[in-house]
């Protein structure tokens, strides 16, 4: 592959590196991989060497979790080095079968799962009290349009994540609308695996589409859907909220009752792309508060040092090979330490990983994890 | 002529048992129309295989010659051609398997006669065979009917009539080998097993599937021993892969490998979305789950709810039993 | 080594919940609602076809038979490094079998000039595993079907494997030019990439009609056929899977029958 001379050191501002090694040493992986992004950072200026780096494993290690970019005293974005090289490799075709499968979903069917477009509303079907998911007509008004998320749409176990967020827009009576069949990936994943012509495609097709709908905000079921639309789609001109924004401002406004006790102490794990990346970290907080009968406790990495759960940057495909402890493991273990009863998420991809993480451990009889949508359920 | 020829397969020294499967529905077409059942048998040294070919055919043509020794589709569809022209049978029936696909197909172009593959049953209506194949990965079924021949040929899809009891005492006539040149363009090598240890599960038939629910690690043979008497590969979830007892390239799902096995047997697999989008190529499913909500059931073709501890042993011994 | 690769342009249904419903001619299915993709077996084809000439040199064509919407699996065979492409386009080759497929691609291809023809072993679709071993009696090519491994040993030899049940590998000699049916698992299929594939726009795709391909109407689409798929039926199957009833020395007994029943132990 030809490099065009110099674009990575511009691309990434590679000569801005004082190589303080901050980002490595705040790096969550280097416990699991030998994963080092100061030195992909010293190696990539040396355009002679990009294609031996783009072959080392290491680049498919890193979760795009944000520490190093919130760590960098230069304020760069170490990580994006790693996912410029992951795109070398994909534009060669040598790419993990798994991740080539979930690419080629995006481009034929609108999702990485390989599941027909045709079903992405069946999740719609038979909601609690409501009695048909508002679909909107093209051109059709509404003051909250709600982007469902992939997983959301066809993974079983996150599915009730939406349906319980309509049910939550119905009880408050909010003005909203889904986009239906049409609806396409994000992206996000797209990105990371290093897919970028991909990516601009998806940034086309949802920015038109959007467009398309007289909506006066965007809410994203999931974070990483959230930031690609909020920071990396620069055409979208409607502002884009996560779900715990838009809900603590209803709570707030006092258009949502929590009525329903959950009688837990429940532990908050904030996610990367909420957290660390855009800086939500006080609503999700706010409407667990809300909740009656919630204890709400703090782990003792939280907020802009959160633990990654290594859901995101493409690793739902691309498994790394350590076999030491993954993070998720790590985290359960310190919610059990601490007593906590469930431990509250609001992502999809945090959801299952500390999930599968918790049955790994084998505390599923006396802790569970929970998406804060699903405490809503549970509560209005 | 009502008369139906089929194709005798065999390999290594064995009779395959397509070829009674095969029989056995030549003989159910032939007692409709009043036709004969020819087993057409080439090879080299069969006298063994033309005897168990004789209880299910009223007539076993056996062409003896060291050409046949191993299948070589140059050579059996010359012999073919010839044997068919001579004796004009009505129907040839041969296995659509990977003797079958390799041979049909160009013996029917050659005859300039109407073929058509992996059918799963064949009935006569008049004179003329109808047959059934499915379409989409077997979600649609289709009726399949011929232009007018003298020859229609048709590869019947393994299993797809079991094998009957046999019982007939068909004749066992022997002729000359019809092709007296030497076939050059393709000639047989060897065969080789696939290497041992070496298993790659995208490319496994028989998939046994371990998931957490075996619970502990010194659980584990009572799963290798089922594998292997079922004479399938062992696969895993990622919790079982997570946990060391088997290696990363067994594990099926989203960051594992996409399988397409005939069977895939689950066993203590929860059936979790990441998981089960790896097993979409599987022909059937069979979970054994003590769950009876387990997700898993939703993918499956059968059931057993159950101790998998209980259920694990019983069944490796009935296979065992089985197989004698 | 010029290769010439066969693709086929199949809707995905391999999804559990994907339904596929007949259509009201009762020879079609609704393909509103379906996602298309390469066949699996083909997309090997290419990569085993693009890989011989990585390492012997000469050029790959593409044939595929299918409408216009057809040429995304077409340039993602060019982009991953195809030469060239014929794609055969006519509504008069709807509903032909396999008799009249194999002949529509004789007829592109027995003009070029190739060492090997490459199809994948089975279409995803129509099951038929035929049109590959049909296409090589109608050029008078030796052919192996359901191939496995490919080595060039001499000039006009090959050594090739084909797989057979339980994994059996038949090893032979073929003379080339011949025709392989490519079975899936030969090699790791690229990834073509979205740049990659625009990219490949630019590559020429030859479109033919029936007027083109020399041959008659009365020898292609139905007419043309001799085994002709006159009706699709849905077949009767459960939702939900069968639980087995009883302990488990009896349910073992059961599933052990059924696994024999359908021909799996
Ligand atoms: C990023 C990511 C990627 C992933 N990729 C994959 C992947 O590629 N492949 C994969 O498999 N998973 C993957 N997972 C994990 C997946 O989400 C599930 O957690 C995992 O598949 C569960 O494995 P399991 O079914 O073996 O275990 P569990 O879900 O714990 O299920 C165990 C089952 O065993 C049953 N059981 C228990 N005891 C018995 C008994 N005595 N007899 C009979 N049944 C019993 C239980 O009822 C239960 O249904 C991934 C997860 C994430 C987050």
């Amino acid at each position: 592959m030809n490099i065009e001379h110099g674009t990575f050191v511009e691309k990434y501002d590679l000569l801005g590196c004082i190589q303080c090694g901050r980002c490595t040493g705040g790096c969550p992986v280097t416990v699991r991989t030998d994963l080092n992004v100061r030195l992909f950072v010293y190696e990539t200026v040396d355009d002679d060497r990009l294609e031996a780096l783009s072959e080392k494993h290491e680049i498919w290690d890193c979760t795009t979790c944000n520490n190093c970019a919130l760590r960098c005293p230069k304020g760069l974005d170490p990580f994006e080095v790693l996912l410029g090289l992951r795109s070398m490799q994909v534009e060669e075709g040598n790419i993990e079968p798994t991740a080539i499968s979930a690419l080629e979903s995006v481009f034929n069917n609108g999702n990485p799962w390989g599941k027909p477009r045709a079903l992405r509303c069946n999740w719609m079907e038979d909601i609690e009290g409501v009695e048909k998911v508002r679909i909107l007509e093209k051109g059709e008004k509404a003051d909250v349009l709600i982007h469902t998320c992939c997983t959301a749409c066809y993974d079983p176990r996150i599915i009730p994540l939406a349906r319980n967020l309509v049910r939550v827009m119905e009880k408050a009576g909010v003005d909203y609308g889904f986009i239906g069949e049409e609806e396409t990936d994000c992206g996000s994943e797209v990105r990371r695996l290093g897919e970028e012509g991909l990516f601009e495609m998806l940034d086309e097709d949802n920015t038109e589409l959007f467009d398309a709908y007289d909506s006066g905000r965007i809410v994203c079921l999931s974070p990483h859907c959230y930031n690609t639309f909020k920071n990396e789609c620069e055409n979208i001109k409607t502002p884009v909220l996560h779900y715990t924004e838009l809900v603590a401002e209803i709570i707030r406004e006092g258009k949502l009752e929590l009525t329903g006790e959950i009688d837990s102490k429940v532990v908050y794990h904030d996610p990367c792309y909420l957290g660390k990346k855009n800086k939500v970290f006080d609503e999700p907080r706010y409407i667990l508060g809300r909740i009656p009968g919630i204890e709400l406790m703090e782990f003792n990495q939280s907020r802009e040092i959160s633990l990654c759960c290594e859901g995101g940057g493409g690793k739902m495909w691309v498994e790394s090979e350590s076999k030491e402890q993954r993070l998720s493991e790590t985290r359960i273990l310190d919610a059990k330490e601490m007593g906590a009863d469930i431990v509250a998420v609001a992502c999809p991809f945090c959801l299952l990983t500390l999930e599968d993480a918790l049955k790994a451990k084998g505390f599923d009889e006396e802790m569970r994890v929970a998406d804060i949508l699903e405490l809503l359920g549970e509560s209005i | 002529m009502h008369d139906i020829f089929v194709l005798a397969e065999h390999r290594e020294g064995e009779l395959r048992e397509v070829t009674l499967e095969i029989l056995t529905l030549a003989g159910q077409l032939a007692e409709q129309s009043g036709g004969k059942v020819t087993a057409v048998l080439l090879g080299s040294g069969i006298d063994e295989y033309a005897g168990k070919c004789a209880s299910f055919a009223d007539r076993v043509l056996v062409v003896d010659d060291p050409m046949y020794k191993d299948y070589n589709s140059a050579a059996y569809q010359q012999a073919l051609v010839e044997l068919i022209k001579a004796e004009k049978p009505h129907l040839v029936l041969i296995g659509n398997t990977g003797q079958g696909v390799d041979l049909a197909p160009s013996l029917a172009v050659e005859l300039d006669v109407p073929y058509t593959s992996d059918v799963v049953s064949v009935t006569l209506e008049g004179d003329k065979p109808v047959a059934t194949r499915q379409y989409y990965g077997g979600k649609i079924d289709g009726r399949i009917e011929f232009k007018d021949a003298d020859v229609y040929v048709l590869a019947i899809r393994e299993a797809s009539t079991p094998a009957g009891e046999g019982g007939k005492s068909g004749e066992i006539q022997k002729i000359d080998n019809p092709v007296t040149t030497e076939v050059t363009v393709r000639k047989f090598l060897e065969y080789v097993e696939a290497a041992i240890g070496e298993v790659d599960i995208t490319q496994s038939t028989m998939l046994v599937s371990v998931g957490r629910g075996i619970r502990d690690e010194k659980n584990m043979p009572i799963m290798e021993e089922l594998a292997e008497a079922m004479g399938a590969d062992l696969s895993a979830s990622r919790a079982v892969v997570d946990a060391g007892w088997l290696p990363t390239d067994r594990q099926v799902g989203i960051s594992g490998k996409t399988v397409s096995p005939k069977l895939y047997l689950a066993v203590g697999i929860s059936g979790a979305f990441q998981h089960v989008t790896g097993i979409k190529g599987a022909d059937v499913v069979v979970a054994i789950n003590k769950d009876p909500d387990a997700p898993i059931f939703q993918y499956a073709d059968y059931g057993i709810v159950d101790d998998l501890l209980k259920v694990v042993p019983a069944l490796t011994e009935k296979i065992k039993e089985m197989k004698g | 080594m010029n290769v010439v690769v066969c693709v086929k342009q199949v809707p995905d249904t391999s999804d559990p919940d994907v339904e596929v419903h007949i259509d009201s001619s009762g020879k079609g299915v609704d393909e509103s609602k379906f996602s298309f993709v390469i066949n699996d077996a083909d997309n090997y084809a290419v990569e085993e076809a693009i890989l011989l000439k990585e390492k012997h040199e000469g050029e790959v064509t593409v044939v595929n038979i299918g409408p216009e919407a057809a040429n995304q699996v077409v340039r993602m065979a060019l982009a991953k490094g195809g030469d060239q492409a014929i794609r055969l386009d006519d509504e008069r080759f709807a509903f032909s079998d396999i008799t009249a497929t194999a002949r529509l691609l004789a007829s592109a291809i027995g003009d070029l000039e190739f060492d090997i023809v490459m199809t994948g072993c089975i279409a995803s679709d129509d099951g038929y595993s035929a049109v590959g071993v049909t296409l090589a009696q109608m050029l008078d090519l030796p052919h192996a079907a359901m191939v496995k491994s490919v080595e060039v040993i001499g000039d006009n030899k090959l050594k090739v494997g084909r797989e057979l049940e339980g994994g059996l590998l038949e090893m032979l000699e073929i003379e080339t030019p011949c025709v392989l049916t490519i079975q899936t698992g030969i090699n790791e299929p690229r990834y073509a990439s979205f740049k990659g594939i625009r990219a490949a726009s630019k590559k020429e795709i030859k479109v033919m009609d029936l007027e083109a391909t020399g041959l008659s109407e009365d020898q292609v689409g139905e007419a043309g056929s001799t085994a002709v798929m006159v009706e699709y039926s849905v077949p009767v199957v459960g939702e939900l899977a069968e639980i087995l009833e009883g302990d488990a020395a009896e349910t073992s007994v059961k599933l052990s029958g059924i696994l024999k029943e359908k021909g799996l132990v």
